[in-house]
């Protein structure tokens, strides 16, 4: 139990943060010809795209067809041929002035300065409150899926669902083919905001989907037993005389992702509140830079949206950080930034990628620009 | 039937508990924290904040903006003491 | 709750097995899996009791996040389930409270209410 210190090193970037928006980062911050430092407290890098057995859609660029797991290890194989460093099992706990980051690996306490620093720490799933939400078998669909694609644990037998956004539809999905029996999705909205091709494929498969129907309250003795389900007004007002009961055993909670803001608001950036992005986000230009200058944001933690964002957004970042080090001439940061934002506007086309891109530009006027 | 619902999973404080604070005169997350203990606890708020936020909204009518994303300090997370105790002479050694 | 030994896209599962212990049983489990999963693969969803109302509690976040998983890992109290792979002989323990003392959560429970 011996504690220690490593002593301080100076890096270009340092990046908080090792799923696709931080890789994406350190990624272009080393081919620009800088020394990042990626860190993450997992014991692997990746973030979210390790969880992800299902096929991205999109263009060619970005990976249409590939599985999120295989787009992780594509990233990994970059940042190693780049040579990034990585730190795992290293948890960022504070952030000082001059840029230095103060972080605890294991018993170790480890500090690291850089030039710049580019937060992609992500989004946490929003929770909810009804009576018995406490019960063992009431977790986020986030939860049942690490368990599910990262270790193959089943993590219930017979499901209710709540939430029809993607997260719900897609996890629901995932716990069919582990074989667990989804008895039900609800969702208290009138419609469902995720993907039709993903609610498709439940509906296919049998599983009810009851929109405007919400919890009222999950039962059992030390663990779920059951959930008893109602529906709901326009006004999401219990309607009364239509209570269900339903056994099942596990509840999963997909109501929607916001930023994680722990980091930024020690960094001292700004927010500014973005409904279609999460919530509140860290107010930042389009070349990812915050309020603060020289601290950059990328991923989730900019806003919620998708993995292929999240990896440009880091790309983004990753240039606007070179630019700063001086590893990149204004010329070739404006030609990297051109590229990337056509891509990030081809991501964010459709129904709800509109809604996405017009709340992203606002965050842009936010900065001031 | 007034059914107990846990906002506060780590202090265990319920919405009535928190009802009870924002009318009583509490109108931000760090004052229902003051008063209920939520907020408090092992995670520090990163559950119950959106929630709690939701209600002083609901109740004052402001946006829940106003109230996000209340007093955050270092460490985030937990550290042990002589972990920061290292991290001051590194940092010390660092800046010289 | 049961081990997913073959998965339509994942595949065959062909991590080593080994074992763990849980409030002193042993438990197995696979390389590469955290405590929290073998303990639900295993039929546990209670990891600890609350200090206050001395309720249940098991996986909720699975990310390190809402620390409602935490136990007595090897002798240290609030650990994250969630985050702690299996280590051979590992041993894991509910935890009661703050888990400083056995009855650490019953008194605490006692003086609060």
């Amino acid at each position: 139990m011996r504690e220690g210190r490593t002593p301080m090193k100076e890096y270009d970037a340092i990046v908080i943060g090792g799923g696709p928006a931080g890789l994406g980062a350190a990624i272009e911050v080393a081919k620009a010809g800088g020394h990042p430092v990626l860190i993450d407290e997992n014991a692997r890098p990746g973030g979210q795209l390790f969880k992800q057995i299902h096929k991205f859609f999109g263009s060619r660029e970005h990976y249409a067809g590939t599985r999120g797991f295989a787009i992780g290890e594509k990233l990994l194989q970059e940042a190693e041929d780049e040579k990034v460093e990585v730190q795992l099992n290293t948890r960022v706990w504070g952030i000082f002035p001059d840029h230095i980051v103060t972080a605890v690996s294991g018993k170790e306490a480890v500090c690291f300065r850089g030039k710049t620093i580019i937060l992609a720490a992500g989004a946490s799933e929003n929770s909810l409150s009804f009576p018995g939400c406490t019960l063992p078998g009431v977790m986020m669909a986030g939860a049942a899926q690490t368990m599910m694609n990262l270790y193959r644990t089943l993590p219930g037998k017979e499901i209710l669902m709540i939430g029809s956004g993607n997260v719900g539809l897609i996890v629901a999905y995932q716990l069919m083919q582990a074989g667990a029996h989804v008895k039900m999705l609800i969702d208290a909205a009138a419609e469902t905001n995720g993907y039709e091709v993903h609610a498709a494929k439940i509906k296919r498969a049998g599983v009810p989907i009851r929109l405007g129907h919400t919890i009222v309250r999950a039962e059992g003795n030390g663990r779920v037993e059951s959930a008893v389900i109602c529906k709901v007004d326009a006004a999401f007002h219990p309607v009364p005389g239509t209570e269900e009961k339903i056994d099942v055993d596990t509840v999963c909670v997909a109501v929607g992702l916001s930023p994680r803001v722990e980091l930024s608001a020690l960094a001292g950036c700004r927010f500014t509140w973005a409904g279609a992005l999460g919530g509140q986000v860290p107010v930042h230009t389009s070349g990812m830079e915050t309020t603060v200058p020289g601290i950059y944001v990328a991923g989730d933690g900019a806003g919620t949206e998708e993995a292929s964002t999240a990896l440009d957004q880091g790309r983004m970042a990753g240039v606007s950080a070179a630019h700063r080090c001086g590893l990149l001439s204004d010329l070739r940061e404006a030609e990297e930034h051109r590229k990337i934002q056509e891509r990030l506007d081809m991501l964010r086309s459709g129904q709800f990628g509109e809604k996405r891109k017009s709340a992203e530009q606002a965050v842009w006027k936010a900065a001031g620009e | 039937m007034d059914e107990e619902k846990i906002i506060c999973r780590c202090e265990e404080v319920t919405e009535k508990e928190i009802m009870q604070a924002i009318e009583g005169g509490a109108r931000s997350l760090d004052e229902v924290k003051k008063r209920t203990r939520a907020g408090m606890g092992y995670c520090q708020g990163k559950t119950c904040k959106k929630l709690i936020a939701r209600m002083l909204s609901s109740y004052t009518g402001e946006p829940m903006e106003k109230f996000l994303p209340g007093s955050i300090r270092m460490p985030v997370g937990p550290v042990s003491l002589s972990v920061l105790a290292a991290s001051e002479e590194a940092a010390k050694e660092g800046t010289k | 709750m049961q081990y997913v030994s073959d998965h339509p896209i994942l595949g065959k599962g062909e991590a080593k097995e080994l074992t763990i212990f849980f409030d002193g049983k042993p438990v197995k489990g696979y390389e590469g899996q955290t405590v929290a999963a073998i303990l639900m693969e295993n039929g546990v969803r209670t990891f600890r009791y609350t200090a206050k109302r001395r309720e249940p509690r098991g996986l909720y976040c699975g990310i390190g996040q809402c620390t409602d998983c935490i136990m007595i890992i090897d002798g240290v109290p609030n650990t994250k389930a969630c985050m702690t792979f299996a280590k051979e002989g590992m041993r894991t323990e509910t935890q009661h409270g703050n888990g400083k003392t056995v009855d650490a959560g019953r008194e605490n429970a006692d003086e609060r209410v």
